[in-house]
Protein backbone atom coordinates (compact mmCIF):
# COMPACT_ATOMS: atom_id res chain seq x y z
CA UNK A 1 0.00 0.00 0.00
CA UNK A 2 2.73 2.38 0.93
CA UNK A 3 4.46 1.36 -2.25
CA UNK A 4 1.59 3.11 -4.00
CA UNK A 5 2.15 6.23 -1.95
CA UNK A 6 5.83 6.24 -2.70
CA UNK A 7 5.24 5.87 -6.39
CA UNK A 8 2.72 8.65 -6.44
CA UNK A 9 5.03 11.01 -4.64
CA UNK A 10 7.69 10.62 -7.28
CA UNK A 11 6.23 12.37 -10.31
CA UNK A 12 5.29 15.48 -8.41
CA UNK A 13 8.54 15.52 -6.46
CA UNK A 14 10.58 15.04 -9.61
CA UNK A 15 8.90 17.80 -11.51
CA UNK A 16 10.57 20.98 -10.31
CA UNK A 17 14.00 19.41 -10.18
CA UNK A 18 13.99 18.03 -13.72
CA UNK A 19 12.89 21.35 -15.05
CA UNK A 20 15.78 23.24 -13.58
CA UNK A 21 18.07 20.39 -14.60
CA UNK A 22 17.10 20.68 -18.21
CA UNK A 23 17.75 24.38 -18.32
CA UNK A 24 20.82 24.16 -16.10
CA UNK A 25 22.85 22.15 -18.61
CA UNK A 26 23.58 19.04 -16.60
CA UNK A 27 23.97 17.04 -19.76
CA UNK A 28 27.76 17.25 -19.81
CA UNK A 29 28.44 15.67 -16.37
CA UNK A 30 25.92 12.95 -17.16
CA UNK A 31 27.50 12.05 -20.47
CA UNK A 32 30.95 12.15 -18.88
CA UNK A 33 29.78 9.89 -16.06
CA UNK A 34 28.36 7.49 -18.63
CA UNK A 35 31.66 7.29 -20.44
CA UNK A 36 33.44 6.91 -17.11
CA UNK A 37 31.28 3.95 -16.12
CA UNK A 38 31.82 2.28 -19.48
CA UNK A 39 35.56 2.87 -19.32
CA UNK A 40 35.83 1.28 -15.88
CA UNK A 41 33.72 -1.66 -17.04
CA UNK A 42 35.85 -2.12 -20.17
CA UNK A 43 39.13 -1.98 -18.28
CA UNK A 44 38.03 -4.27 -15.46
CA UNK A 45 36.71 -6.90 -17.88
CA UNK A 46 39.80 -6.73 -20.10
CA UNK A 47 42.15 -7.10 -17.16
CA UNK A 48 40.38 -9.67 -15.03
CA UNK A 49 37.69 -11.58 -16.92
CA UNK A 50 37.75 -14.22 -19.67
CA UNK A 51 37.27 -13.04 -23.24
CA UNK A 52 33.60 -14.05 -23.55
CA UNK A 53 32.43 -11.70 -20.78
CA UNK A 54 30.38 -8.78 -22.09
CA UNK A 55 32.18 -5.44 -22.36
CA UNK A 56 31.05 -2.12 -23.86
CA UNK A 57 33.25 -2.32 -26.96
CA UNK A 58 32.07 -5.85 -27.67
CA UNK A 59 28.43 -4.94 -27.17
CA UNK A 60 28.61 -1.91 -29.45
CA UNK A 61 30.15 -4.08 -32.17
CA UNK A 62 27.42 -6.73 -32.03
CA UNK A 63 24.42 -4.38 -31.72
CA UNK A 64 23.90 -3.96 -35.50
CA UNK A 65 24.15 -7.70 -36.02
CA UNK A 66 21.74 -8.60 -33.19
CA UNK A 67 19.17 -5.98 -34.12
CA UNK A 68 18.63 -7.53 -37.56
CA UNK A 69 18.80 -11.11 -36.29
CA UNK A 70 15.33 -12.54 -37.01
CA UNK A 71 15.55 -14.73 -33.91
CA UNK A 72 16.10 -11.68 -31.73
CA UNK A 73 13.23 -9.79 -33.34
CA UNK A 74 10.93 -12.75 -32.96
CA UNK A 75 11.89 -13.11 -29.29
CA UNK A 76 11.20 -9.41 -28.70
CA UNK A 77 7.78 -9.63 -30.33
CA UNK A 78 6.92 -12.74 -28.32
CA UNK A 79 7.88 -11.27 -24.97
CA UNK A 80 6.36 -7.85 -25.53
CA UNK A 81 3.20 -9.35 -27.00
CA UNK A 82 2.80 -11.52 -23.92
CA UNK A 83 3.47 -8.57 -21.59
CA UNK A 84 0.93 -6.39 -23.42
CA UNK A 85 -1.67 -9.14 -23.42
CA UNK A 86 -1.10 -9.92 -19.73
CA UNK A 87 -1.26 -6.25 -18.79
CA UNK A 88 -4.56 -5.83 -20.64
CA UNK A 89 -6.09 -8.78 -18.78
CA UNK A 90 -4.72 -7.51 -15.47
CA UNK A 91 -6.02 -3.99 -16.19
CA UNK A 92 -9.53 -5.12 -17.05
CA UNK A 93 -9.90 -7.48 -14.10
CA UNK A 94 -7.88 -5.35 -11.70
CA UNK A 95 -9.87 -2.18 -12.34
CA UNK A 96 -13.21 -3.89 -11.71
CA UNK A 97 -12.03 -5.60 -8.53
CA UNK A 98 -10.25 -2.45 -7.37
CA UNK A 99 -13.36 -0.29 -7.81
CA UNK A 100 -15.46 -2.83 -5.91
CA UNK A 101 -13.00 -2.92 -3.03
CA UNK A 102 -12.54 0.82 -2.98
CA UNK A 103 -16.24 1.67 -2.90
CA UNK A 104 -17.68 -1.11 -0.80
CA UNK A 105 -16.67 -1.52 2.83
CA UNK A 106 -17.85 -5.11 2.97
CA UNK A 107 -15.92 -6.11 -0.13
CA UNK A 108 -12.91 -4.34 1.27
CA UNK A 109 -13.05 -6.27 4.54
CA UNK A 110 -13.60 -9.52 2.71
CA UNK A 111 -10.97 -9.24 0.01
CA UNK A 112 -8.33 -6.82 1.26
CA UNK A 113 -6.22 -9.33 3.13
CA UNK A 114 -6.27 -11.72 0.19
CA UNK A 115 -5.10 -9.00 -2.18
CA UNK A 116 -2.39 -7.77 0.17
CA UNK A 117 -1.35 -11.34 0.85
CA UNK A 118 -1.05 -12.28 -2.82
CA UNK A 119 0.77 -9.01 -3.49
CA UNK A 120 3.38 -9.91 -0.87
CA UNK A 121 3.98 -13.38 -2.32
CA UNK A 122 7.19 -13.24 -4.35
CA UNK A 123 5.64 -13.91 -7.76
CA UNK A 124 8.43 -16.22 -8.76
CA UNK A 125 7.34 -19.00 -6.35
CA UNK A 126 4.16 -19.62 -8.31
CA UNK A 127 6.17 -20.77 -11.35
CA UNK A 128 6.24 -24.46 -10.39
CA UNK A 129 2.49 -24.40 -9.85
CA UNK A 130 1.81 -22.48 -13.04
CA UNK A 131 3.86 -24.91 -15.10
CA UNK A 132 2.00 -27.74 -13.42
CA UNK A 133 -1.30 -26.20 -14.49
CA UNK A 134 -0.47 -24.85 -17.92
CA UNK A 135 2.51 -26.96 -18.90
CA UNK A 136 5.70 -25.51 -20.34
CA UNK A 137 3.77 -23.27 -22.72
CA UNK A 138 3.27 -19.59 -23.38
CA UNK A 139 0.02 -19.84 -21.39
CA UNK A 140 2.17 -20.38 -18.31
CA UNK A 141 4.03 -17.16 -19.13
CA UNK A 142 0.78 -15.26 -19.59
CA UNK A 143 -0.53 -16.52 -16.24
CA UNK A 144 2.68 -15.45 -14.52
CA UNK A 145 2.45 -11.97 -16.06
CA UNK A 146 -1.16 -11.54 -14.98
CA UNK A 147 -0.36 -12.72 -11.46
CA UNK A 148 2.64 -10.39 -11.29
CA UNK A 149 0.70 -7.36 -12.52
CA UNK A 150 -2.85 -7.57 -11.24
CA UNK A 151 -2.43 -6.96 -7.52
CA UNK A 152 -0.64 -3.64 -7.76
CA UNK A 153 -3.42 -2.44 -10.08
CA UNK A 154 -6.15 -3.61 -7.70
CA UNK A 155 -4.48 -1.97 -4.71
CA UNK A 156 -3.93 1.34 -6.47
CA UNK A 157 -7.36 1.52 -8.06
CA UNK A 158 -8.93 0.75 -4.68
CA UNK A 159 -6.86 3.52 -3.04
CA UNK A 160 -7.88 5.90 -5.78
CA UNK A 161 -11.57 5.01 -5.53
CA UNK A 162 -11.42 5.61 -1.81
CA UNK A 163 -9.73 8.99 -2.24
CA UNK A 164 -12.51 10.45 -4.41
CA UNK A 165 -13.54 13.73 -2.73
CA UNK A 166 -16.82 13.28 -0.88
CA UNK A 167 -18.33 16.42 -2.46
CA UNK A 168 -18.19 14.82 -5.91
CA UNK A 169 -20.17 11.86 -4.67
CA UNK A 170 -22.65 14.05 -2.82
CA UNK A 171 -23.32 16.14 -5.90
CA UNK A 172 -23.79 12.97 -7.93
CA UNK A 173 -26.14 11.55 -5.32
CA UNK A 174 -28.21 14.71 -5.14
CA UNK A 175 -28.67 14.58 -8.90
CA UNK A 176 -29.89 11.01 -8.38
CA UNK A 177 -27.10 9.46 -10.37
CA UNK A 178 -27.20 5.66 -10.33
CA UNK A 179 -24.43 3.61 -8.75
CA UNK A 180 -22.97 2.36 -12.00
CA UNK A 181 -23.16 5.81 -13.53
CA UNK A 182 -21.33 7.33 -10.56
CA UNK A 183 -18.65 4.65 -10.81
CA UNK A 184 -18.01 5.19 -14.51
CA UNK A 185 -18.37 8.96 -14.69
CA UNK A 186 -16.97 10.08 -11.37
CA UNK A 187 -15.02 7.47 -9.43
CA UNK A 188 -13.11 6.13 -12.42
CA UNK A 189 -11.86 9.47 -13.81
CA UNK A 190 -11.07 10.79 -10.33
CA UNK A 191 -8.86 7.82 -9.56
CA UNK A 192 -6.91 7.92 -12.84
CA UNK A 193 -3.63 9.15 -11.29
CA UNK A 194 -3.67 6.23 -8.85
CA UNK A 195 -4.53 3.93 -11.70
CA UNK A 196 -1.50 5.16 -13.65
CA UNK A 197 0.74 4.73 -10.62
CA UNK A 198 -0.50 1.17 -10.35
CA UNK A 199 0.04 0.58 -14.03
CA UNK A 200 3.62 1.78 -13.72
CA UNK A 201 4.37 -0.71 -10.98
CA UNK A 202 2.45 -3.42 -12.80
CA UNK A 203 4.38 -2.91 -16.04
CA UNK A 204 7.71 -3.36 -14.27
CA UNK A 205 6.52 -6.45 -12.48
CA UNK A 206 4.99 -7.88 -15.67
CA UNK A 207 8.33 -7.57 -17.45
CA UNK A 208 10.07 -9.42 -14.62
CA UNK A 209 7.33 -12.05 -14.65
CA UNK A 210 7.76 -12.64 -18.36
CA UNK A 211 11.55 -13.04 -18.14
CA UNK A 212 11.36 -15.30 -15.11
CA UNK A 213 8.75 -17.53 -16.75
CA UNK A 214 10.89 -17.80 -19.88
CA UNK A 215 13.91 -18.82 -17.82
CA UNK A 216 11.94 -21.33 -15.85
CA UNK A 217 9.93 -22.97 -18.59
CA UNK A 218 12.24 -22.36 -21.58
CA UNK A 219 9.53 -20.46 -23.49
CA UNK A 220 10.78 -18.55 -26.54
CA UNK A 221 11.25 -14.83 -25.88
CA UNK A 222 13.78 -12.20 -24.82
CA UNK A 223 14.49 -13.91 -21.52
CA UNK A 224 15.14 -17.20 -23.22
CA UNK A 225 17.28 -15.44 -25.84
CA UNK A 226 19.45 -14.04 -23.05
CA UNK A 227 19.65 -17.42 -21.33
CA UNK A 228 20.55 -19.25 -24.54
CA UNK A 229 23.16 -16.76 -25.75
CA UNK A 230 24.87 -16.62 -22.39
CA UNK A 231 24.99 -20.42 -22.24
CA UNK A 232 26.83 -20.56 -25.54
CA UNK A 233 29.17 -17.85 -24.20
CA UNK A 234 28.00 -15.07 -26.49
CA UNK A 235 27.62 -12.64 -23.63
CA UNK A 236 27.84 -9.53 -25.80
CA UNK A 237 24.88 -10.69 -27.87
CA UNK A 238 22.96 -11.66 -24.75
CA UNK A 239 23.58 -8.26 -23.22
CA UNK A 240 21.84 -6.52 -26.11
CA UNK A 241 18.73 -8.30 -24.84
CA UNK A 242 19.30 -6.91 -21.35
CA UNK A 243 19.68 -3.40 -22.82
CA UNK A 244 16.38 -3.78 -24.64
CA UNK A 245 14.64 -4.95 -21.45
CA UNK A 246 16.11 -1.99 -19.56
CA UNK A 247 14.91 0.33 -22.32
CA UNK A 248 11.39 -1.02 -21.95
CA UNK A 249 11.51 -0.73 -18.17
CA UNK A 250 12.64 2.89 -18.39
CA UNK A 251 10.28 3.59 -21.30
CA UNK A 252 7.25 2.58 -19.24
CA UNK A 253 8.39 4.76 -16.34
CA UNK A 254 8.95 7.81 -18.51
CA UNK A 255 5.76 7.30 -20.52
CA UNK A 256 3.53 7.03 -17.48
CA UNK A 257 5.28 9.74 -15.48
CA UNK A 258 5.07 12.03 -18.52
CA UNK A 259 1.43 11.32 -19.27
CA UNK A 260 0.47 11.95 -15.64
CA UNK A 261 2.00 15.39 -15.93
CA UNK A 262 0.70 16.04 -19.43
CA UNK A 263 -2.87 14.79 -19.21
CA UNK A 264 -3.65 15.09 -15.52
CA UNK A 265 -2.24 18.50 -14.66
CA UNK A 266 -5.04 18.95 -12.13
CA UNK A 267 -3.54 16.20 -10.05
CA UNK A 268 -1.35 17.49 -7.24
CA UNK A 269 -0.64 15.07 -4.49
CA UNK A 270 0.33 17.76 -2.01
CA UNK A 271 -3.13 19.31 -2.25
CA UNK A 272 -4.84 16.27 -0.90
CA UNK A 273 -2.01 15.12 1.29
CA UNK A 274 -3.30 12.64 3.81
CA UNK B 1 -18.22 -3.22 22.58
CA UNK B 2 -17.50 -6.87 22.00
CA UNK B 3 -20.33 -7.13 19.51
CA UNK B 4 -19.06 -4.16 17.46
CA UNK B 5 -15.59 -5.66 17.32
CA UNK B 6 -17.14 -8.93 16.22
CA UNK B 7 -19.27 -7.10 13.70
CA UNK B 8 -16.25 -5.44 12.18
CA UNK B 9 -14.19 -8.59 12.26
CA UNK B 10 -16.90 -10.93 11.02
CA UNK B 11 -16.42 -10.32 7.26
CA UNK B 12 -12.71 -10.96 7.68
CA UNK B 13 -13.14 -14.33 9.37
CA UNK B 14 -16.04 -15.30 7.15
CA UNK B 15 -14.06 -14.61 4.01
CA UNK B 16 -11.08 -16.46 5.43
CA UNK B 17 -13.31 -19.48 6.11
CA UNK B 18 -14.88 -19.14 2.67
CA UNK B 19 -11.44 -19.08 1.05
CA UNK B 20 -10.36 -22.15 2.96
CA UNK B 21 -13.59 -23.97 2.10
CA UNK B 22 -13.20 -23.03 -1.56
CA UNK B 23 -9.65 -24.39 -1.60
CA UNK B 24 -10.81 -27.62 0.04
CA UNK B 25 -13.74 -28.11 -2.36
CA UNK B 26 -11.78 -27.29 -5.49
CA UNK B 27 -8.99 -29.56 -4.30
CA UNK B 28 -11.30 -32.47 -3.69
CA UNK B 29 -12.96 -32.17 -7.09
CA UNK B 30 -9.94 -31.92 -9.36
CA UNK B 31 -7.17 -34.26 -10.27
CA UNK B 32 -4.52 -34.33 -7.52
CA UNK B 33 -1.93 -33.51 -10.19
CA UNK B 34 -3.47 -30.03 -10.46
CA UNK B 35 -4.82 -29.08 -7.07
CA UNK B 36 -4.81 -30.64 -3.65
CA UNK B 37 -7.22 -29.80 -0.83
CA UNK B 38 -6.07 -27.48 1.93
CA UNK B 39 -6.19 -30.27 4.52
CA UNK B 40 -3.76 -32.40 2.51
CA UNK B 41 -1.51 -29.39 1.94
CA UNK B 42 -1.34 -28.73 5.66
CA UNK B 43 -0.60 -32.38 6.42
CA UNK B 44 2.18 -32.33 3.84
CA UNK B 45 3.51 -29.13 5.31
CA UNK B 46 3.59 -30.69 8.76
CA UNK B 47 5.52 -33.64 7.32
CA UNK B 48 8.09 -31.28 5.84
CA UNK B 49 8.47 -29.46 9.15
CA UNK B 50 8.51 -32.65 11.19
CA UNK B 51 11.20 -34.29 9.08
CA UNK B 52 13.44 -31.27 9.62
CA UNK B 53 13.68 -30.57 5.88
CA UNK B 54 11.84 -27.30 6.14
CA UNK B 55 13.86 -25.98 9.07
CA UNK B 56 17.21 -26.70 7.47
CA UNK B 57 16.26 -25.18 4.11
CA UNK B 58 14.64 -22.20 5.79
CA UNK B 59 17.86 -21.39 7.63
CA UNK B 60 19.78 -21.75 4.38
CA UNK B 61 17.47 -19.29 2.61
CA UNK B 62 17.45 -16.90 5.54
CA UNK B 63 21.24 -16.77 5.51
CA UNK B 64 21.25 -15.95 1.80
CA UNK B 65 18.52 -13.33 2.11
CA UNK B 66 19.99 -11.56 5.12
CA UNK B 67 23.54 -11.48 3.73
CA UNK B 68 22.33 -9.94 0.48
CA UNK B 69 20.01 -7.48 2.15
CA UNK B 70 22.56 -6.33 4.73
CA UNK B 71 25.16 -5.85 1.99
CA UNK B 72 22.64 -3.82 0.00
CA UNK B 73 21.99 -1.58 2.99
CA UNK B 74 25.66 -1.22 3.91
CA UNK B 75 26.50 -0.17 0.34
CA UNK B 76 23.27 1.58 -0.63
CA UNK B 77 22.72 3.83 2.35
CA UNK B 78 26.12 5.55 2.65
CA UNK B 79 26.46 5.84 -1.11
CA UNK B 80 22.97 7.27 -1.37
CA UNK B 81 23.74 9.81 1.35
CA UNK B 82 26.97 10.76 -0.38
CA UNK B 83 25.04 11.38 -3.57
CA UNK B 84 22.56 13.36 -1.51
CA UNK B 85 25.22 15.79 -0.35
CA UNK B 86 27.53 16.03 -3.34
CA UNK B 87 25.30 17.63 -5.90
CA UNK B 88 27.56 17.27 -8.91
CA UNK B 89 27.98 13.55 -8.29
CA UNK B 90 24.23 13.21 -7.95
CA UNK B 91 23.35 14.97 -11.19
CA UNK B 92 25.96 12.90 -12.98
CA UNK B 93 24.88 9.49 -11.68
CA UNK B 94 21.14 9.97 -11.15
CA UNK B 95 19.98 8.83 -14.60
CA UNK B 96 22.03 5.65 -14.36
CA UNK B 97 20.61 4.78 -10.97
CA UNK B 98 17.12 5.36 -12.34
CA UNK B 99 17.83 3.09 -15.30
CA UNK B 100 19.22 0.33 -13.09
CA UNK B 101 16.24 0.70 -10.75
CA UNK B 102 13.88 0.10 -13.67
CA UNK B 103 15.90 -2.73 -15.24
CA UNK B 104 14.61 -6.22 -14.50
CA UNK B 105 17.65 -7.58 -12.64
CA UNK B 106 16.57 -11.18 -13.26
CA UNK B 107 17.92 -10.74 -16.77
CA UNK B 108 21.46 -10.66 -15.33
CA UNK B 109 21.18 -14.09 -13.70
CA UNK B 110 22.41 -16.08 -16.74
CA UNK B 111 25.57 -13.93 -16.87
CA UNK B 112 26.21 -14.36 -13.17
CA UNK B 113 25.72 -18.09 -13.55
CA UNK B 114 28.17 -18.54 -16.37
CA UNK B 115 30.82 -16.20 -14.94
CA UNK B 116 30.66 -17.04 -11.25
CA UNK B 117 29.26 -20.56 -11.20
CA UNK B 118 27.31 -22.23 -8.45
CA UNK B 119 28.67 -21.05 -5.10
CA UNK B 120 27.16 -18.96 -2.35
CA UNK B 121 28.74 -15.69 -3.57
CA UNK B 122 26.90 -15.45 -6.92
CA UNK B 123 23.61 -16.03 -5.10
CA UNK B 124 24.35 -13.27 -2.62
CA UNK B 125 25.19 -11.05 -5.58
CA UNK B 126 21.75 -11.72 -7.07
CA UNK B 127 19.96 -10.77 -3.83
CA UNK B 128 22.21 -7.72 -3.52
CA UNK B 129 21.46 -6.54 -7.07
CA UNK B 130 17.74 -6.95 -6.50
CA UNK B 131 17.84 -5.02 -3.22
CA UNK B 132 20.40 -2.25 -3.62
CA UNK B 133 18.76 -0.07 -6.27
CA UNK B 134 15.50 0.63 -4.44
CA UNK B 135 17.59 1.88 -1.49
CA UNK B 136 19.80 4.06 -3.70
CA UNK B 137 16.95 5.34 -5.85
CA UNK B 138 14.75 6.38 -2.95
CA UNK B 139 17.62 7.97 -1.03
CA UNK B 140 18.57 10.08 -4.05
CA UNK B 141 14.92 10.91 -4.61
CA UNK B 142 14.68 12.09 -1.01
CA UNK B 143 17.85 14.11 -1.23
CA UNK B 144 16.55 15.82 -4.33
CA UNK B 145 13.48 17.03 -2.49
CA UNK B 146 15.41 18.73 0.34
CA UNK B 147 14.48 22.39 0.13
CA UNK B 148 17.58 24.44 -0.64
CA UNK B 149 16.40 26.95 1.98
CA UNK B 150 17.02 24.39 4.71
CA UNK B 151 20.64 24.07 3.76
CA UNK B 152 20.94 27.83 3.26
CA UNK B 153 19.55 28.48 6.72
CA UNK B 154 21.93 25.95 8.23
CA UNK B 155 24.80 27.60 6.33
CA UNK B 156 23.90 31.12 7.38
CA UNK B 157 23.98 29.97 10.98
CA UNK B 158 27.51 28.79 10.23
CA UNK B 159 26.64 25.15 10.65
CA UNK B 160 29.63 22.85 10.28
CA UNK B 161 29.55 20.11 7.64
CA UNK B 162 29.12 17.49 10.34
CA UNK B 163 26.20 19.35 11.94
CA UNK B 164 24.60 19.85 8.53
CA UNK B 165 24.63 16.08 8.00
CA UNK B 166 23.45 15.28 11.48
CA UNK B 167 20.69 17.86 11.70
CA UNK B 168 19.45 18.23 8.12
CA UNK B 169 20.65 15.71 5.57
CA UNK B 170 20.28 12.45 7.48
CA UNK B 171 16.99 13.15 9.25
CA UNK B 172 15.46 14.47 6.05
CA UNK B 173 16.48 11.63 3.72
CA UNK B 174 16.12 8.73 6.16
CA UNK B 175 12.35 8.25 5.69
CA UNK B 176 12.86 8.07 1.92
CA UNK B 177 15.68 5.58 2.41
CA UNK B 178 13.36 3.50 4.56
CA UNK B 179 10.77 3.42 1.77
CA UNK B 180 13.62 1.99 -0.29
CA UNK B 181 14.43 -0.51 2.45
CA UNK B 182 10.86 -1.76 2.43
CA UNK B 183 10.95 -2.17 -1.34
CA UNK B 184 14.35 -3.83 -1.02
CA UNK B 185 12.92 -6.42 1.39
CA UNK B 186 10.23 -7.35 -1.14
CA UNK B 187 12.60 -7.43 -4.10
CA UNK B 188 15.29 -9.22 -2.13
CA UNK B 189 12.85 -12.04 -1.43
CA UNK B 190 12.19 -12.41 -5.16
CA UNK B 191 15.94 -12.34 -5.74
CA UNK B 192 16.46 -15.01 -3.13
CA UNK B 193 13.99 -17.43 -4.74
CA UNK B 194 15.29 -16.56 -8.22
CA UNK B 195 18.86 -17.33 -7.12
CA UNK B 196 17.73 -20.62 -5.61
CA UNK B 197 15.80 -21.56 -8.74
CA UNK B 198 18.29 -20.59 -11.41
CA UNK B 199 21.69 -20.84 -9.76
CA UNK B 200 22.55 -23.79 -7.53
CA UNK B 201 19.40 -25.21 -6.04
CA UNK B 202 19.33 -24.73 -2.28
CA UNK B 203 17.01 -23.57 0.45
CA UNK B 204 13.28 -23.13 0.14
CA UNK B 205 13.59 -22.73 -3.63
CA UNK B 206 15.12 -26.18 -3.88
CA UNK B 207 12.34 -27.62 -1.74
CA UNK B 208 9.73 -26.26 -4.18
CA UNK B 209 11.70 -27.42 -7.21
CA UNK B 210 12.13 -30.97 -5.93
CA UNK B 211 8.44 -31.17 -4.96
CA UNK B 212 7.49 -29.99 -8.41
CA UNK B 213 9.83 -32.45 -10.12
CA UNK B 214 8.32 -35.30 -8.08
CA UNK B 215 4.82 -34.14 -9.08
CA UNK B 216 4.18 -33.61 -5.38
CA UNK B 217 1.48 -30.96 -5.78
CA UNK B 218 0.76 -30.81 -2.07
CA UNK B 219 4.43 -30.12 -1.40
CA UNK B 220 4.46 -27.29 -3.97
CA UNK B 221 1.32 -25.75 -2.50
CA UNK B 222 2.61 -26.12 1.06
CA UNK B 223 5.82 -24.31 0.13
CA UNK B 224 4.01 -21.55 -1.77
CA UNK B 225 1.75 -21.02 1.24
CA UNK B 226 4.77 -20.88 3.53
CA UNK B 227 6.83 -18.51 1.40
CA UNK B 228 3.71 -16.40 0.93
CA UNK B 229 3.29 -16.11 4.68
CA UNK B 230 6.97 -15.24 5.06
CA UNK B 231 6.49 -12.58 2.39
CA UNK B 232 3.49 -11.11 4.21
CA UNK B 233 5.41 -11.11 7.50
CA UNK B 234 8.44 -9.39 5.95
CA UNK B 235 6.22 -6.78 4.30
CA UNK B 236 4.74 -6.01 7.71
CA UNK B 237 8.21 -5.61 9.18
CA UNK B 238 9.20 -3.32 6.31
CA UNK B 239 6.07 -1.25 6.80
CA UNK B 240 6.79 -0.91 10.50
CA UNK B 241 10.36 0.21 9.84
CA UNK B 242 9.12 2.76 7.32
CA UNK B 243 6.39 4.11 9.56
CA UNK B 244 8.81 4.38 12.46
CA UNK B 245 11.17 6.61 10.50
CA UNK B 246 8.49 8.54 8.65
CA UNK B 247 6.69 9.83 11.73
CA UNK B 248 7.52 13.45 11.04
CA UNK B 249 6.55 13.26 7.37
CA UNK B 250 2.83 13.28 8.23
Amino acid sequence: MAETNASIVMPSAVKPATRTNRTGGFLLPRVLAGFGIMLVWEVVVRLTAPAYVAKPSGIVLVIPKVLVDPKFLEATVQTLGAVAQGLLIALALGTVIGLLIGRSATMERMLRHYINGFYAVPMIVILPLVTLWFGYTSAARLATIVFAAIFSIIINVADGARAVPREFLEVAASFRSGRLRTMIDIVLPASTPYFLAGLRLAAGRALIGAVVAEFFAAIGGLGYFILYKSRIFQHNEAFVGVLLLAAFGVGFEVLIGGSTRRFLPWYRRDEKAD
Amino acid sequence: MLSTVLGRRAPFFLSLLAGMALWEIVGRNTSPAFMVPLSETLVRFWQLVDSGQFGAQFLDSAKLFLTGLVLALVVGMPFGMLLARVQSLRTALEPYIMVLYATPMVALIPFILSIMGFGFTPKVLVVFLFAVFPVLYNTVEGARSIKPEMIEVARSFRSSEWALWREVMVPYTLPFTMTGVRQAIGRGLVGMVAAEFFLSSTGLGQLIMSSSQNFDTSGVLAMILMIGLIGVGLMRVGQMIENHFARWRV
